[in-house]
């Protein structure tokens, strides 16, 4: 009778789980959402007033807010305030920096001029100070 | 003499894969939880690069008009463009539920023409909005 020595450690059993497979599936995972993740940009927005365009013009006593017209002249897109033209969002933004603050600022955009000009005048307000910005559309 | 039975084992270099797969797990985490997943599909437009009003505020739009380069109004990608009569049918539908301003955004590309944004514009205004938002690209 052959009996195992009882000094002898008796084979423990364990259960092997292979983990290859998982980690497969875990990379491709991980290069899939690398991959099709899309850092979205950050957005903001400006929100100035509304305002429908009236045919009536406003007079220009010391509280009415000034106006400023946003629109091409011989096809190069300028910013106007009075018989003054500027065609740089910063010397716009040295004018605004001098104008009061309080009555606001109305901006009148034309129709032949990039969406990216007509917003920077707005931005330029903000910057300025401007609480009261209000956007006018000019109609065609 | 009592000698050491020599232990001959084969010693095979062992890969602690459980660090490894714990890091890739926090790494997808990361990749689904810090990534910004867009609610509704944008389209892609290149928006003016502004720093916008900084306000806390992010309240989601009910309705996100885009204008795109050439002009074209989407409402929503998978739709495609649509007319100024649909955007007017759809604006007087929210109006019968109290649109407000906050719940309209107005993404604009920046080398799109006035004219289409202005077009938008005096159809908000129509509707009664008093104020817009309009989106930008924080630079």
């Amino acid at each position: 009778m052959n009996f195992s020595p009882t000094g002898r450690a008796k084979k423990s059993s364990h259960a092997a789980l292979n983990l290859s497979s998982m980690i497969d599936v875990t990379f491709l995972l991980l290069i899939y959402f690398i991959i099709t993740t899309v850092i979205a940009t950050p957005e903001d927005a400006l929100i100035p007033a509304l305002k429908a365009e009236k045919s009536s013009t406003t007079s220009q006593d010391n509280f009415e807010p000034q106006i400023i017209h946003v629109d091409t002249v011989n096809s190069v897109p300028v910013y106007q305030l009075g018989d003054r033209s500027f065609s740089t969002r910063e010397q716009l933004a040295i004018v605004l920096e001098k104008l009061p603050k309080e009555p606001g600022v109305i901006f009148r955009v034309g129709n032949n001029l990039s969406v990216g000009f007509a917003i920077a005048a707005i931005q330029e307000a903000r910057n300025a100070g401007f609480e009261k910005v209000t956007y006018v559309p000019k109609l065609p | 003499m009592p000698f050491k039975r020599s232990q001959s084992r084969n010693n095979v270099p062992v890969v602690e894969m459980t660090p490894m797969i714990d890091i890739v797990f926090l790494l997808i985490i990361f990749f689904m939880v810090a990534a910004q997943f867009a609610q509704q599909a944008k389209v892609e437009l290149s928006l003016p690069s502004e720093f916008g009003e900084q306000k806390v505020t992010e309240q989601a739009s009910m309705l996100i008009i885009n204008i795109t380069l050439n002009g074209e109004l989407i409402l929503d990608e998978s739709k495609g463009v649509i007319t100024r009569n649909e955007l007017n049918a759809q604006l007087e539908s929210l109006g019968q539920d109290g649109i407000l301003w906050e719940d309209v955004t107005i993404r604009a590309d920046r080398n799109a023409s006035t004219e289409a944004l202005n077009d938008v514009l005096s159809l908000l205004s129509k509707h009664g909005l008093k104020a817009t938002k309009i989106a930008t690209e924080i630079p």
